[in-house]
């Protein structure tokens, strides 16, 4: 299926843990400004065994290794984004609606922390299919986007989208019963050094955009303090 | 005497005839105007931005666009689209700009006028029945 338009309920589907999340990172942020960022995600329990007995520990979500290619052709897992914060965020090249949206707020942080190498941005496109290594390459060219700092990411479908549904807890899923068969939210997720989310922004608004970069900020002077 | 009076009476209201009927001319252009920003903004300025000037060497812009001179060609990509490279001001831009089959003849009437008013220093509308003749003379044929 050919996606090229996409539809109003673009905007909607954030899920509710999703809108939980990110209402307690703003209460958070109100109460306590200049303090660590929250981890945000369901904790999960992890059961291992430590001097013969069974111990249930939570540990905080994190994003698992991931392999997907970028508009370079090269291979990029968590590796590449080893002792960096990244932000992630998912769309499509053909996609009319929120999608430039994003890219034009996407790119303002992009210009901010450009040469930071503590800094990186991952877009997972959700149409691998059409959006190949180089269609993405042409995008990110036409976009201004010079360098290995903010990657466009293709690869198996089904991966792109588990990796968005379950991991950045986000929505990204074909729907038939929309017309351009593919919703997606306009999220941007902030992820630290150990993978673990520490925000989620509207990526369609400045100000969304403007609270990521604040948190970048705030973010960063963690690892410096 | 008389008879200058009554020219200048019927000078008058021949005046009169023609300033009522530019206004609701005016007045036309005004509601069309202000249909098409709303129109621009739901259906145009993700992508060519809110002040039309595109995006990088993605979008083209619309404001100071050369391209505005080929009004007919606007008038038939907003309603069924665009596909494959188009220069603007100098600049080959090559992404597919989507159809929008749902707007109306009136609703595409509003977008041009708006669009020429703001960035095609015209100050007069574009009319319904210029766009719905253009509009017949480009559709697909299937």
């Amino acid at each position: 299926m050919k996606v090229s338009i996409i539809p109003a309920s673009f905007w909607q589907p954030l899920k509710v843990s999703l809108l939980a999340a990110s209402l307690l990172s703003f209460v958070f942020a109100c109460n306590s400004p200049g303090d660590k960022l929250p981890v945000l995600g369901e904790k999960e329990a992890v059961t291992r065994t430590v001097d013969g007995k069974t111990v249930t520990d939570s540990v905080a979500h994190q994003i698992p290794d991931f392999a997907f290619v970028d508009q370079y052709n090269d291979t990029i897992t968590a590796k590449t984004v080893a002792g960096k914060i990244y932000v992630a965020d998912f769309f499509f090249t053909s996609c009319p609606t929120i999608c430039p949206k994003m890219k034009v707020q996407l790119k303002r942080v992009y210009e901010k922390y450009k040469g930071n190498s503590d800094v990186m941005l991952l877009s997972h496109s959700i149409d691998p299919r059409h959006d190949s290594v180089s269609v993405l390459n042409e995008f990110a060219a036409n976009l201004g986007v010079t360098g290995k700092q903010w990657l466009f990411l293709t690869g198996d479908r089904d991966k792109m989208y588990d990796i968005g549904q379950n991991s950045y807890m986000v929505t990204a899923q074909e729907d038939s019963s929309v017309p351009g068969g593919v919703v997606h939210s306009g999220a941007f997720i902030l992820v630290d050094k150990d993978r673990r989310i520490r925000g989620i922004y509207d990526g369609t608004t400045a100000a969304g955009t403007d609270k990521l970069m604040n948190d970048i900020d705030r973010l960063l002077a963690e690892y410096k303090a | 005497m008389r008879k200058l009076l009554c020219a200048f009476a019927g000078a008058l209201s021949l005046i009169g005839g023609v300033v009522s009927c530019q206004s609701d001319e005016e007045i036309k252009r005004q509601k069309y105007i202000t249909e098409g920003i709303l129109l621009y903004q739901n259906y145009c300025a993700n992508c060519h931005q809110p002040k039309g000037q595109g995006l990088a060497a993605l979008y083209p812009p619309i404001a100071n666009s050369d391209y505005l001179q080929h009004k007919d060609s606007v008038i038939c990509l907003i309603r069924y689209g665009m596909q494959g490279p188009v220069v603007v001001n100098g600049k080959t831009y090559n992404r597919v700009m989507p159809a929008q089959p749902q707007l109306s003849d009136l609703e595409v009437a509003e977008l041009v006028t708006y669009i020429y008013n703001e960035w095609g220093k015209e100050t007069q509308l574009t009319g319904l029945n210029t766009v719905k003749s253009q509009l017949e003379k480009c559709r697909p044929k299937n």
